[in-house]
């Protein structure tokens, strides 16, 4: 191992086989892992007696960030559209009328018409209908294994990086061993033999070759945290591990887990679409923009517009989420303002 | 004169509002003479000597008012060409902390010669056997092999030594030095500062010596300018103010002196903190915090009072300060 | 140096058996090995064991593996069911991969690192702010759709370019696939160059080297720029791998008949030895390309030493 660690750090993190997105969601978040401290950012010249307001009132990372993010545009917008998403994923039936499984094969590849603002898609169904209802597989989707791959990971690592020691090395293996494996790939393998058509398979699978980015993250920035000064003092005053954990550690280390979170929900959604465009993912009937991609892509010249909607909406939501983990780590890395 | 300051204002923008850091400083320096430059932190004093430098973050920092005469001209109304020409030739900077001042992934020798590359044109095996002079110069042991050796393989003593083998390459006419025992060991610190007070006397260069340590100037300086809130609170030779300091703040720095046969006492402390520079307070920045604060304080901001020939004392009150009021 | 790569071949040691082991364990347990060999119909029991039999399938997984990797460590990458050698697949799919990866690499080198320059120095401007979206939006659009966006631009509406490339796959071809492999880790290079020069910008040996009166370029490309590029330089090494594991999508989009492009067959006919001897191959790419980059990286910062 290199003498020093910060680099290395670093640099591993930078250096994650998952492929796309993943890597630099994290490799931007460790600079996040020295944020907990406080907001120590000393202004130009360093001003004043720092972390004081101009009103004399003591900021929290969090207050701050909180602060900065209600007058951040950015943030507002990307809220604003993941609310929608969240809306109709849960009652699509508000904005779509149509079944969308109803296609009448006449209408295939036809352009727009008067209540069918998307056209019809190469089985003649109405394509507005089928992105509507594509939200709810992609929503569902990236919040569920988001969910999962931060609670298995976050506990995987924050106990190896806190208890470190044999725990530690056997689980840095492991994480190796999965960022070795290309992510599409092991989609590819894994889900080719899977019969079941539900959303369950495609959330496994992410949260299987996911957790490990998350569990790195989270055992860097709980190193970072134990040995603060506050913790050692904590520990001084004889409290139990489990407390030290709870109360001291995890508030502290839990923001660059947000971020990377945040930043990975995006992908995974871009990741279902991406399975289910390789015939691996979600099948049909299920609907998923990820299948009429797909599908479409065989009549790209005649029906342009079978391909561009559902992969519109698709580009939209993965933006929003990333997004918001963009402004949200902006928010909370002080050293970048 | 070499160096004269006139008036000048810095400001920041943050986020919190802008920040008046140097609010009307002036100060002058001739060659071979020292000047120390006395502050705490936030005070304007490394701000100062940036604007002087040229080196000031733009944005956010912004000069808005004031002259800075080198050689008698004004580097203010300098193109930028011009101005890049006097740094490091006819003046230099030595940084506080060495570690970061220095390039971590360029050999000392290529940072040393850089200079000579630069400025005189020198080829680079040149340049390379300056660099192994100006080590000798600053008594680095064998230099010949280490011109090659990266900043971190120094100590932290030998790497200030190559910061100010840097300064010294072109031989400027004046030297700042920000802090430049700071963030060495105590033992270290006596000798650092004793090379630099040799060399200056050798070359017959300007210094300004920007410190927060009253010790250290005692013994090096010439005259003191203390600046407080980014105004220059007092100035004078350094032995009439070390005998009677003419102003609160002044005579509260030096209190603050921990020292022998005062065993026992209670250590004096400045009371209150050291105002944010987005909310200055009105008239007399110091009030707040000054034992001799009266109503005038609160409203009337004072001018830099002559005391003598050549001290000035920025206190309506500064006669009971002389006369040893307000302890 | 020499121990600390003795080590690190050592480390690599489990990583490698470990997610081998893995992808042969998907692949054999979860999928049925001679599935795929009786064509559309499923295989009668009979002809089924007798088919498990010649390959060895009967025996335990961990045996198989191990024969699988004793095979491997000969040269012998086993033979497709169909009784082509995998080696001899690899032999006509590994070139063109390569051949993407590099376009890939070096549009990241070339547009990513430029830009990020740009953008870095210009923080806050609208150049800045322009590039910053836009490496955003080509993070958030998945490479799929990249891909089938530009065939569509400049394949078929435009006629730029041919929408697929021919078998030979020559670097002219590649151009377009190669840009839209390049296209989310392209956008990760601008950001990540753009970051770490605003952050050394600020640093104190920057301030020093314009302390030293050297001219702006001088400040820029022998300081700032040497130590700003030395993460970015790691992160392109490391992709290598990510690049040709993840050739998939886009050698499906344009049908190239790559690493990729043998893998997604291998996987639907479920063509184990393909599927294994071709991954064993991409994670050992991986891996080296992983030793690289760390050795690389004390040649590139003085400070690390390994011992």
């Amino acid at each position: 191992m290199p003498e020093q660690q910060p680099y290395e750090a670093g640099r591993a993190v930078a250096g994650t086989g998952m492929g796309g997105a993943m890597d630099l969601a994290a490799s931007e978040a460790t600079t996040l892992e020295r944020a907990p401290g406080g907001p120590e950012g000393p202004g130009p010249g360093g001003f004043g007696p720092q972390g004081v307001g101009p009103a004399g009132r003591p900021r929290s990372l969090w207050s701050d960030a909180w602060r900065d993010l209600r007058r951040n545009p950015v943030f507002l917008l990307s809220a604003l559209v993941i609310l929608f998403l969240v809306f109709i994923s849960l009652r699509p039936s508000a904005i779509a009328s149509g079944n969308p499984l109803a296609c009448d094969l006449a209408k295939a590849q036809d352009g727009s018409a008067p209540g069918h603002p998307f056209g019809y898609d190469g089985q003649g169904c109405d394509v507005f209908t089928r992105t509507v209802y594509g939200a709810r597989t992609s929503v569902t989707v990236g919040v569920l294994a988001t969910l999962g791959v931060s609670v298995f990971g976050s506990v995987l690592g924050g106990l190896a990086g806190y208890f470190g020691g044999l725990w530690d090395a056997v689980l840095s293996r492991i994480t190796d061993v999965f960022f070795a494996i290309p992510v599409v790939l092991g989609g590819l393998v894994l889900l080719s033999v899977v019969t079941s058509n539900t959303v369950w398979p495609v959330i496994g699978f992410m949260v299987l070759l996911g957790w490990p980015q998350i569990s790195r993250i989270a055992r860097g920035s709980v190193i970072t945290a134990r040995q603060n000064d506050y913790v050692q003092a904590a520990r001084a005053l004889g409290a139990s591990d489990a407390r030290i954990l709870l109360r001291h550690i995890a508030p502290n280390a839990v923001a660059p887990v947000i971020v990377v979170s945040t930043i990975a929900l995006g992908t995974y959604i871009a990741l279902e679409a991406t399975l289910s465009y390789l015939g691996v993912g979600l099948k049909p009937p299920s609907v998923s923009w990820g299948i009429d991609i797909s599908a479409a892509s065989p009549y790209i010249r005649n029906a342009p517009h079978a391909l561009l909607w559902p992969s519109g909406a698709l580009a939209v939501t993965v933006l929003a989420f990333i997004m918001l983990g963009d402004a949200v780590r902006d928010a909370l890395d002080p050293k970048l303002r | 004169m070499l160096l004269d300051v006139r008036d000048l204002h810095v400001e920041f923008h943050t986020r919190d509002g802008v920040a008046h850091a140097v609010n009307g400083v002036g100060y002058a320096v001739d060659a071979g003479q020292t000047l120390a430059v006395l502050g705490e932190s936030g005070s304007g004093k490394s701000v100062t000597a940036q604007a002087v430098m040229g080196i000031l973050d733009t944005p956010p920092g912004r000069i808005t008012r004031g002259r800075i005469l080198f050689r008698g001209r004004d580097l203010l109304t300098l193109k930028g060409e011009e101005r890049r020409r006097i740094r490091g030739a006819g003046m230099a900077m030595i940084f506080q902390d060495a570690l970061s001042a220095l390039n971590p992934v360029m050999t000392v020798g290529d940072q040393l010669g850089e200079m000579f590359v630069v400025h005189r044109g020198a080829s680079r095996r040149d340049a390379r056997a300056r660099a192994v002079e100006l080590m000798e110069r600053v008594r680095i042991p064998a230099a010949a092999q280490r011109v090659r050796d990266y900043p971190h393989q120094f100590s932290g003593g030998m790497r200030q030594r190559i910061m100010i083998a840097m300064a010294l390459a072109l031989e400027p006419a004046l030297i700042i030095a920000d802090e430049p025992t700071t963030a060495l060991d105590v033992t270290v610190q006596a000798q650092v500062m004793d090379l630099l007070a040799d060399l200056r006397r050798e070359y017959r260069m300007g210094l300004i010596l920007i410190t927060h340590d009253l010790g250290v100037v005692a013994d090096v300086a010439d005259r003191i300018a203390v600046m407080y809130a980014g105004r220059i609170v007092e100035t004078a030779p350094v032995h009439d103010l070390y005998k009677a300091p003419a102003h609160p703040y002044t005579r509260g720095l030096l209190d603050s002196i921990p020292r022998l046969g005062h065993k026992g006492r209670q250590l004096y402390a400045i009371k209150g903190l050291p105002p944010n520079l987005t909310h200055i307070p009105p008239g007399c920045s110091f009030h707040p915090r000054c034992p001799l604060a009266r109503d005038v304080c609160r409203t009337e901001e004072p001018p830099l009072y002559e005391v003598s020939g050549e001290r000035g004392s920025a206190c309506h009150f500064w006669r009971e300060c002389l006369d040893g009021l307000g302890h | 140096m020499g121990r600390y790569v003795v080590r690190r071949l050592l480390q690599m040691v489990p990583v490698f058996v470990g997610s081998t082991l893995l992808i042969f364990l998907m692949v054999n347990v979860m999928g049925d090995p001679v599935a795929g060999l009786c064509g559309e119909r499923a295989c009668d029991p009979a002809t089924a064991a007798q088919l498990k039999r010649e390959f060895g399938l009967d025996k335990p997984v961990w045996q198989q593996y191990l024969t699988y990797m004793g095979h491997l460590f000969t040269g012998d990458f086993g033979t497709a069911f169909n009784g082509q050698k995998v080696t001899e697949l690899m032999g006509t799919a590994f070139p063109v991969t390569i051949r993407l990866t590099v376009v890939a690499i070096l549009f990241e080198i070339v547009i990513g690192i430029t830009l990020g320059v740009v953008t870095g120095l210009k923080r806050g401007r609208p150049v800045d702010t322009t590039v910053l979206l836009l490496t955003l939006v080509v993070i958030s659009v998945p490479t799929f759709v990249t891909g089938l966006l530009l065939q569509l631009l400049l394949g078929v509406k435009w006629a730029w370019t041919r929408p697929s490339v021919s078998p030979d796959a020559p670097f002219g071809e590649l151009i377009v696939p190669g840009l839209v492999l390049a296209s989310v880790s392209l956008a990760y290079v601008t950001r990540l160059t753009r970051t770490s020069i605003a952050e050394n910008k600020r640093a104190d040996y920057v301030r020093t080297a314009v302390a030293k009166g050297l001219p702006r370029r001088r400040v820029i490309t022998r300081h700032l720029l040497r130590n700003s590029l030395i993460p970015v330089v790691t992160f392109i090494g490391t992709d290598i791998g990510a690049l040709m594991g993840g050739a998939i999508v886009t050698e499906r989009i344009f049908n190239i008949h790559g690493v990729g492009y043998q893998l997604y067959q291998g996987i639907l006919r479920q063509n184990t030895q393909t599927v294994v001897g071709f991954v064993t191959v991409l994670v050992l790419v991986f891996l080296v390309a992983n030793l690289l980059v760390d050795l690389l990286y004390a040649v590139l910062d003085p400070r690390i030493r390994y011992a």
